[in-house]
């Protein structure tokens, strides 16, 4: 049985959540929006860092995340937010915003605070519009759906020796069943892959798109040599070489593992969803603090974060992200059968049966593909019963001036 | 279950990750294509999840996991020993050689 039950979404897409999502258009209206937020149920609230004296590429990124983010199929309804009607950068007008929106035929409003008469009344017209939005969205019932429908983002972290052996590999085996039943994943580290691209390069399905990879890595390397730094220095982190891994290069030989066997279709740029399904590259910075929230931007309804761990603290650790793939749930799963144990508020799966008592990776992958079913259609991960707003970073680039 | 166990996945690997802690003396038993079953005796501690030698690696030559070169070995490392940044050298991202092509 390969279905779960979601919300078909009128654009084609399906969600696993059905958030109401708030979204500030610019950092100067965060006060009207975490404050409107605060009295509706349902919602979440995104607020971008500073905006001003960001090059054009950084501004079109974090217009790409709100966008992306009231696009995502996990949410049922927006509000945007904004101060000014008119005037600042063209790529957070709230009218525009919410036009991009809308286009996927959910419930979209937007609230203005100079348009309102001040902070005051736009805050209670905000609250009125939110609370309308969430009760429109409650009207979503979910259905029998294919697991095909679904799109899934997939990270590592805190990797050890477990990670290439035991905790990728069965998130590689989910990741080839979604994408053979027409679904859509993703996976990233553009730094991890220095030292195993040789292994991905052959699998893009053009020549284009090959060579955008090979840049990519390219342009990742140049950068950490123009530091003037030996790269293990930066990454691995120190958390990976006192669990035992040794070089940059058998890091990212252990963690390509995660993503399967499938055809990669190309590279995306941070946040960017594709326009048709299967299996991307997207090309980012490794940090859960961005990534997830790329993922969510791009269309993920659910982001994987396989732990090694070893390099975690003692008994009962927090985890490093909890909800930053913001309206898509995190699953954490670990090949380490200690960290499992040291870990097991945090951790939704464990595939250490792999390394002590030598299960296949299909079983393995198999269970995790029916826990993660069971995720899609309403049970929560242990990341989501935490009520937290997780910081959040839009993964820039470019110089602030 | 008594003995200590490393993990290899490629039978053209030369070091192996320890699934036990090890010590100086002790015998692990290696779980991978081609030395399935095979012991070795190791030559120091060795920590739950670093790796091991399972061949003489002599200085210079490529350190093989997943079959495929993870890095270089900085010094003659013999069977049994301990690998890691102190006897391997990354070979890339290598901001501090000035010669990298």
């Amino acid at each position: 049985m390969t279905k779960f039950y979601g919300f078909s979404r009128t654009d084609g897409t399906a969600g696993i959540r059905n958030h109401t999502l708030i979204i500030s258009a610019t950092r100067a209206s965060h006060v009207l929006a975490t404050q409107i937020s605060r009295y509706v149920a349902g919602t979440k609230c995104f607020v971008p860092g500073d905006e001003d004296g960001r090059s054009t590429k950084d501004r079109e990124t974090i217009s790409r995340v709100m966008i992306g983010l009231g696009c995502n199929p996990n949410v049922g309804a927006v509000l945007v937010v904004s101060n000014k009607e008119h005037g600042g950068y063209p790529e957070f007008n709230p009218q525009r915003l919410a036009d991009a929106i809308v286009q996927t035929g959910k419930p979209v409003d937007v609230i203005i605070l100079d348009k309102a008469g001040g902070l005051y009344t736009a805050l209670g017209e905000g609250i009125k519009k939110a609370r309308r939005l969430v009760r429109e969205a409650s009207y979503a019932r979910r259905s029998l759906l294919d697991i095909g429908k679904l799109t899934v983002g997939v990270k590592c972290g805190i990797s050890d020796a477990t990670s290439g052996i035991a905790g990728n590999p069965p998130v590689g085996y989910f990741l080839d069943r979604v994408i053979e039943n027409g679904g859509t994943a993703f996976f990233s580290e553009t730094t991890e892959v220095i030292g195993a691209e040789h292994l991905l390069v052959d699998r893009f399905v053009s020549e284009h798109e090959k060579q955008k990879f090979l840049s990519a890595v390219q342009r990742v390397e140049e950068e950490a040599r123009a530091t003037g730094e030996d790269i293990r220095t930066i990454n691995p982190i120190p958390a990976n070489i006192e669990a035992g891994l040794s070089t940059l290069e058998e890091k990212s030989l252990g963690a390509i593992a995660k993503a399967g066997h499938a055809s990669i279709q190309g590279v995306i740029d941070y946040a960017q969803r594709p326009q048709t399904p299967g299996l991307y590259f997207m090309d980012s910075w490794m940090s859960s603090t961005s990534l997830f929230l790329g993922y969510a931007a791009a269309g993920a309804c659910l982001v994987v974060f396989q732990m090694g761990g070893e390099g975690l603290p003692v008994y009962e650790p927090a985890m490093p992200s909890i909800a930053t793939g913001f309206v898509s749930p995190i699953l954490y799963t670990t090949g380490n059968p200690r960290t499992y144990e040291k870990a097991e508020n945090e951790m939704d799966f464990n595939a250490g049966g792999i390394i002590t008592s030598g299960e296949t990776v299909q079983d393995v992958g198999n269970r995790l593909l029916h826990h993660i079913l069971e995720i899609a259609s309403g049970t929560m991960t242990k990341a989501e019963t935490m009520d937290y707003q997780d910081q959040v970073e839009v993964y820039l680039t470019g110089p602030c001036l | 279950m008594d003995n200590k166990r490393a993990i290899f996945l490629d039978e053209n690997d030369n070091v192996a990750n320890l699934t036990d802690t090890i010590h100086a003396g002790e015998i692990v038993t290696l779980n991978g294509p081609g030395q399935q079953g095979n012991t070795i005796t190791a030559i120091e501690d060795i920590p739950f999840g670093f790796k091991i030698a399972i061949k003489d690696i002599p200085n210079g030559s490529n350190i093989l996991k997943y079959g495929q070169p993870m890095g270089v070995a900085s010094k003659d490392i013999p069977r049994g020993c301990l690998v890691h940044v102190h006897n391997i050298e990354g070979a890339r991202g290598r901001g501090d050689r000035r010669e990298q092509s």
